[in-house]
């Protein structure tokens, strides 16, 4: 059953994120990164992360593409606006080393025996919000603190990138 | 399996290179960033679950080692702050986005080389 999940959301999610940097239109490129997000939180509930799968719908799907939306209408491109490609050649090429990246990060990881192993069943209670809660309150205090310091600064320092007219 | 869920995070992670080489347009270079972040995600978790030693595991369930086998979910606190890294990027990201498009009238990144000697 398992299996089949993971077919076919990472069918879809492969097939969805070729679409999305194929695609001229940076909306309808939105628009397939929603459907690979999605097909992401499906894996991470199949990976025994359900907490993970909540954030990451609410954070990606929630947050960042909403943002990449509103983002887009307020540029409201016009079709002269978006830009040339590359010519076929070149993206032919880029997409040739891709997939000597693809080749190459995957072999070794195919090779292992060790990683050739079927998922263990988890307690019930391994990726719950209290376990991540806990160990993210707890033991990555001191990190949890550092990333917050992190979106607050980014906060003030996209606040004044946007601005119209940063020293007036 | 653990290898499969491997060979579609380093397959997402390489389309998102793709996209980010092959593409001029900033909104969709800084999309593929997020679809490369999204491979490393996944990974980040399945071998998290592969360090885990799982229900069956002999001789830890009730030990003084039990901490131990569930604390291997730390692997989803490592990508919850990827998450939050990958929204602090986006948010900055996209604020240059905007900033360059109003001084320059373009999103096209051959068309950003003021910096090129």
């Amino acid at each position: 059953m398992s299996n089949v999940v993971f077919f076919l959301a990472s069918g879809l999610a492969l097939v969805s994120s070729v679409a999305m940097v194929t695609r001229r239109n940076p909306v309808y490129s939105a628009v397939w990164l929603l459907v690979t997000f999605l097909c992401v939180a499906v894996l991470f509930l199949n990976l025994s992360a359900p907490f993970l799968a909540a954030i990451h719908v609410l954070v990606y799907t929630g947050a960042i593409l909403v943002l990449f939306l509103f983002v887009i209408m307020l540029l409201n491109l016009k079709d002269s606006e978006l830009g040339e490609e590359y010519p076929l050649s070149t993206r032919l090429g880029v997409a040739g080393m891709s997939a000597v990246l693809f080749v190459g990060l995957s072999f070794p990881l195919m090779t292992d025996p060790s990683l050739d192993v079927a998922i263990r069943a988890q307690p019930p209670e391994y990726g719950s919000v209290e376990q991540v809660g806990l160990l993210l309150f707890q033991t990555y205090g001191l990190q949890f603190e550092l990333v917050s310091v992190l979106i607050i600064v980014a906060m003030f320092g996209s606040v004044v990138l946007a601005k119209k007219k940063v020293w007036a | 399996m653990i290898s499969h869920y491997i060979l579609f995070s380093v397959a997402l992670f390489s389309i998102g290179a793709y996209g980010v080489l092959a593409r001029r347009n900033l909104l969709i270079v800084l999309m593929s960033l997020e679809l490369m972040l999204n491979g490393v995600n996944v990974a980040l978790v399945a071998f998290g679950l592969h360090a885990s030693p799982g229900i069956g595991a002999a001789g830890l369930q009730g030990s003084a080692l039990q901490g131990a086998t569930t604390g291997t979910a730390a692997a989803q606190v490592f990508v919850l702050m990827v998450m939050a890294v990958a929204a602090a990027e986006v948010a900055v990201g996209l604020a240059v986005v905007i900033s360059v498009f109003r001084t320059r009238q373009t999103v096209d990144t051959n068309d950003l080389q003021s910096m090129s000697g």
